[in-house]
């Protein structure tokens, strides 16, 4: 057990806590907007299979990991705006169309793999980048400053998600859309455009997400590759209480959980693996009881809006 | 509002620019609007001019509100027009209205309630700094406009926090920071308590002053009577006439609205007998876990309608639901005859001979996709009148639902019309009807005319005191003022949880019953009126 | 509007359904009496480099040995990983009258028990597993996952230098344990130092997590690497971005994923046992024998990657391995 504290141990932790997060934080940043906007999308894991795919066939075929990232982009603002579509303009339940959603996601990057790739490849994902004199920190450096661009995009997004939701009035066009749609209404704010537009940006950053499994973590695509992570950002972001802040512990805790429990079992600290493997989970619903975070959810989660009918 | 900057608004297809030129005279035309099945407006026509208080008076379902949400751009007329300054416009969303110089404010406030006040008003409009909230600028300019109209509100504080009647004038603010020079005031009096109501006159009037439109909708016949200059009355969906508020009288525009004239309620002294609710230190927590209802006593006796006056708010809904049984009590007990019923099961409750009228009936009290004579079995179809083992008797139930929509002169087309597609005052009148059927020997009234037309709540307070004098003891429970002093024959204010006083009908006036809501002591209440006197 | 609403919710829910099914299963030219007609339900895909993929080439070995198409026709399922749909798969399979149905994975055997008896002149195979329930018309298979782990694990605990060896399974049952377990033997059998760390993902899919075990295997200091499921091309990728650490595979041929780093893989050859089970059944025999691949009857082999120099040594004591499995002078506890 003492071997768990020794530094080296640490810094891999840590380090591996940021490789698992990133995706999650991406997804679940992109989810907080669009529930502040009252859109549920619980396509998340379907625009990240999809973009994933997306970003891999490129960088496979083309090279090009920029390119790659673009395009995984682009397919999350694809999907966000049929999200949108079924769900804002056509005021469809959500839940389905999320749903929906993420089953076309599922089986459309396996049909696309089978059909134009055919069989397991990898690629060169995106290389770690050391960034000068901070990665040299005692400690720290190594593991805050030698990472791909990914991550640091990924947490660079905490603070400007913050800024753009609180200090914006972007942010309280948003807020208010998904409190209280009336009320953005008859102050001459175009509820289903800021909708549309928080869904799409969510979806953006979905595809990122989808990008960070398939070009900057595992550099490779496989069926059904995000196993689930999308369902587990849309949880975050209850867990997050609709904050990036929050959302962004919620995301390094449930990934220093799963790294810990990894090196509980190579170190063979005597813990059966299937407890271990719920130790995220169960530290996740902890936290989540302990926390308050009822009575935060957007109001109008999940609802419609339609002009005139309150 | 001297001073205001102005950069380009980034979202500019989203925000409003403020309005270049003051109303002066705005016309609405012969404006017809159809929804599916009801003409909700029948070629209604109403204009205002600049320092006017235009009346819109109305039945609820007469048109009012479609016909003001047209003017601001929330429907489009089906024909008709609208001429600002003489000029026709068409507003396809209320941005565009809001462009115009039109403001609204909602029955039910457009308020965001986790946000403060200064993010409510900045919501939609451009910021100084671009795409940079500017919270201390919207601030200032609060601060000025409630300096100039008499609008006392902290922009720091959440809205949640802020009392209806600060609420109200957060959305006066609102409007008054967007340039409007007409606002439309859609019942503005409904939720507040008779302070408040004059604060809000004192307000209007300095607004009129300014050179301001106002069009105030409003059922309440004082009100529009005290404050505005000319008055339009529509009734279903149609315009009846427009009058110069000086030139007309109570009787009249009743006339109007209703079609006919009503019978003065005939009130005879109450002869009270024993006591039938006993309510002894009652403790209800709310919604939010907090303590709502904080050590209540009241006795109601038979044939006595006692009323609970209180704005809305200050624990009368949980109450009612404490004595429903809907919600539990954490202290106190709750007599019922003699037979203790504080934490029984409904059942136990009807047993003992209580019967409910609740606040919110379409949750509560009915079910609206059932037709007329499901409603009317929703507790009672065990009844072994009704019913053998698990099967129903059906012309039985009709027979009986028959005899209930009649005697209670019920409007529907049959027994298997959806409740919903009953107006408001007729479900209330099935509900009494079917509460009342089961020979009840207390009834808790919660709101029983809320939302109701005026002759259905004729009708109802009859009934309430036809049941009076029949020896029924009657907990009513109403925000409106006029009812609880017409039927009560002692008032109980509630406030803050509290019962802090009860006057007998006699000593009952508005005024101090006023003091005692806003949660003055009864010795102020006395004092004030004795001043007044 | 609700009305819409809800149509077009449905609407969008059918297009996914018909991606997904149109992504799952991919049918072949319909059957005439003559053709021997075989579908097979699978948990993840036919080209997973791993378990799914095992199956399904075993398959396309067999018709292309009875004839090609003309002789056999073979349709699949693939991604199967959830049970209803699976059950609804093979059930509809059964249905249409193909002469073999099987169901790859242990996660259907209840599902085969269930079915089997409506359809005794179909023949069900369902594996890995060895119980056929007592029907005449279930065959069961498995294979001896530890004996090709065992050898693995000799070749591994003559080449680490560290010392460290790690595992990367995904969930502690079936063929993965006993894989592991024999791995583990092996390596100790030449190598009592050596230090062999397990880790469990909890999941069959789960790249992102299978990769971060991987690597944290590696900065715990392991050289080599071995591991199974579909998921352990994830470990795959990060020993190949560790750049000095060294694979052995399972279930399937996995050297074209990492031509440098694979030293060697054990790969299960169902296609004699599938033979087997055809031929029984074109003759009416339609099941109640239970299978097993094993070193010995050549369903499990040893396929080396020339790539990778293994030392004389090593592969001496592989070949000495597993001839003392097949005589039974090496025993494997599980």
């Amino acid at each position: 057990m003492s071997e768990l504290l020794s530094a080296n141990v640490l810094t891999g932790m840590l380090n591996t806590m940021l490789t698992l997060a990133t995706p999650l934080l991406f997804a679940a940043l992109g989810e907080t907007f669009s529930q502040r906007s009252g859109v549920v999308n619980l396509g998340v894991d379907g625009i990240m299979l999809l973009s994933a795919f997306g970003a891999f066939y490129v960088v496979l075929t083309n090279g090009s990991l920029f390119l790659g990232l673009v395009v995984a982009m682009l397919i999350g603002i694809a999907m966000g705006a049929a999200m949108s579509f079924v769900s804002v303009t056509m005021k469809a339940e959500q839940g389905v169309s999320g749903i929906g959603l993420q089953m076309f996601g599922l089986g459309m990057s396996s049909l696309l793999f089978k059909v134009m790739v055919g069989t397991v490849k990898t690629v060169q994902g995106f290389p770690r980048v050391r960034i000068p004199l901070l990665a040299e920190i005692p400690f720290l450096g190594p593991i805050l400053f030698n990472n791909n661009v990914l991550v640091y995009i990924a947490f660079a997004l905490v603070p400007i998600c913050w800024y753009v939701l609180e200090r914006t009035t972007i942010g309280l066009a948003i807020k208010a859309v998904g409190q209280n749609p009336a009320a953005a209404d008859s102050r001459g704010i175009n509820v289903d455009l800021v909708r549309y537009g928080s869904v799409c940006f969510g979806a953006m950053l979905a595809g990122m997400a989808g990008a960070a499994i398939s070009i900057s973590t595992v550099n490779l695509f496989q069926d059904n590759l995000t196993a689930g992570q999308g369902f587990i950002a849309v949880a975050l972001v209850y867990f997050g209480g609709w904050t990036p802040v929050g959302v962004m512990f919620g995301a390094l805790l449930f990934s220093v959980a799963n790294s810990l429990q990894l090196w509980l079992q190579v170190l063979g600290v005597n813990v059966p693996a299937g407890l271990a493997n719920m130790l995220p989970y169960i530290l996740t619903i902890v936290v989540l009881t302990i926390s308050v975070s009822r009575g935060k959810a957007p109001a109008a989660l999940n609802r419609p809006f339609l002009r005139g009918e309150n | 509002m001297a001073g205001r900057q102005h950069l380009p608004a980034v979202w500019s297809h989203m925000t409003p620019d403020l309005p270049a030129t003051r109303i002066q005279h705005m016309e609405m035309r012969d404006i017809v609007k159809t929804f599916p099945g009801v003409r909700a407006n029948d070629g209604v026509s109403i204009d205002v001019h600049s320092g006017e208080v235009h009346a819109l008076l109305g039945e609820n379902g007469a048109g009012k509100s479609t016909l003001m949400r047209q003017l601001y751009g929330m429907y489009q007329p089906d024909s008709g027009e609208i001429r600002i300054n003489d000029e026709p416009v068409q507003f396809r969303r209320p941005l565009d209205a809001i462009r115009a110089g039109i403001g609204m404010i909602h029955q039910h406030f457009m308020l965001v309630p986790t946000m403060t006040v200064a993010e409510n008003v900045a919501l939609g409009q451009p910021s100084t700094r671009g795409l940079r909230l500017d919270l201390d600028v919207v601030s200032e300019r609060i601060a000025t406009l409630s300096e100039e109209y008499g609008l006392r509100v902290d922009p720091e504080a959440a809205i949640w926090q802020l009392s209806v009647g600060e609420q109200q004038r957060v959305e006066i603010i609102k409007a008054l920071d967007l340039g409007a020079s007409l606002i439309i005031l859609d019942e503005p009096t409904a939720v507040l308590t008779p302070q408040e109501v004059d604060d809000l006159f004192v307000t209007l009037r300095r607004m009129v002053a300014e050179g301001h439109s106002l069009l105030f909708i409003s059922h309440k016949l004082h009100e529009v009577l005290d404050v505005t200059d000319r008055v339009t009355v529509l009734r279903d969906g149609a315009s009846v006439g427009s009058r110069a508020t000086k030139e007309t009288t109570r009787d009249e525009l009743v006339q109007m609205m209703v079609g006919r004239e009503l019978g003065d309620l005939e009130i005879r002294e109450a002869s009270t007998g024993e006591a039938a609710i006993e309510i002894s230190g009652l403790r209800v927590l709310g919604d939010r876990g907090e303590e709502i209802v904080r050590g209540v006593d009241l006795t109601v006796h038979h044939g006595e309608i006692l009323g609970i006056a209180g704005v809305s708010g200050n624990g009368q809904r949980e109450l009612a639901e404490a004595l429903s049984g809907v919600r539990e009590a954490t202290a106190g007990r709750v007599k019922i005859d003699g037979t203790e019923i504080t934490s029984a099961p409904l059942n136990e409750r009807v047993a003992a001979g209580l019967s409910f009228v609740p606040e919110e009936r379409m949750r509560d009290g009915a079910i609206g996709e059932f037709t007329v004579q499901e409603n009317v079995f929703l507790h009672d179809h065990d009844e072994p009148e009704f019913c053998r083992g698990i099967f129903l008797k059906f012309p039985q139930m009709a027979e009986h639902a028959e005899s209930l929509v009649s005697q209670f002169a019920v409007k529907t087309p049959g027994l298997d019309t959806p409740l919903k597609n009953l107006s408001g005052g007729n479900i209330q009148k099935l509900i009494l009807a079917r509460e009342l059927s089961r020979e009840p020997r207390v009834l808790i009234a919660s709101q029983p005319t809320r939302g109701v037309d005026i002759g259905a709540s004729e009708y109802i307070h009859q009934v309430l005191l036809e049941q009076r004098d029949a020896g029924m003891a009657i907990l009513l429970i109403s925000e409106d003022l006029e009812e609880i002093q017409t039927l009560s024959d002692r008032i109980a204010v509630i406030y803050n949880g509290r019962i802090v006083g009860t006057v007998e009908r006699s000593e009952a006036d508005a005024q101090s019953i006023g003091v005692l809501m806003a949660g003055g002591s009864l010795q102020q209440a006395h004092q004030e009126t004795a001043e007044r006197d | 509007m609700k009305r819409r609403a809800f149509l077009v919710s449905l609407v969008m829910l059918m297009v996914m359904v018909t991606t997904l099914a149109v992504a799952g299963a991919t049918s072949e030219a319909e059957a005439d009496s003559e053709v021997f007609r075989i579908a097979v339900v699978m948990p993840s895909a036919t080209t997973d480099t791993a378990f799914s993929q095992s199956m399904w080439s075993a398959l396309v070995t067999v018709q292309e040995a009875m004839g090609g198409e003309e002789a056999v026709e073979l349709v699949y399922s693939e991604n199967m990983f959830i049970v209803p749909d699976a059950a609804a798969a093979l059930r509809d399979y059964a249905s249409q009258g193909y002469d073999l149905v099987i169901g790859h994975g242990s996660q259907y055997g209840t599902i085969i028990e269930d079915l089997a008896p409506d359809f005794p002149e179909t023949a069900f195979a369902w594996g890995t597993d060895v119980n056929t329930f007592g029907l005449d018309n279930v065959y069961a298979y498995t294979a001896a996952a530890e004996q090709g782990g065992y050898v693995n694990g000799v070749i591994a605990g003559l080449m680490t230098q560290s010392g460290t060896i790690g595992v990367t399974g995904p969930v502690e049952v079936g063929d993965a344990r006993t894989y592991v377990t024999g791995f583990y033997q092996g390596v100790r059998s030449v190598n009592s130092e050596a230090n062999v760390a397990e880790t469990w993902t909890g999941s069959f899919s789960d790249v992102a997590l299978m990769t971060a075990a991987a690597q944290t295997h590696i900065l715990n200091g392991a050289d080599i690497l071995t591991g199974s499921s579909q998921s352990v091309v994830g470990s795959i990728g990060a020993a190949l971005e560790a750049g000095d650490v060294l694979w052995f595979g399972t279930q399937a041929e996995q050297t074209t994923l990492a031509p440098d780093i694979v030293v060697a893989s054990q790969v299960y050859d169902w296609s004699m046992m599938l033979m087997e089970i055809v031929e029984n059944a074109q003759s009416g025999v339609y099941g109640g024998e239970s299978y097993i691949l094993t070193l010995e009857n050549e369903g499990l082999k040893i396929a080396y990657n020339e790539g990778v120099d293994v030392p004389a040594e090593a592969v001496e004591a592989a070949e000495a391995a597993i001839a003392g499995i097949i005589d039974g002078s090496i025993e494997i506890d599980l």
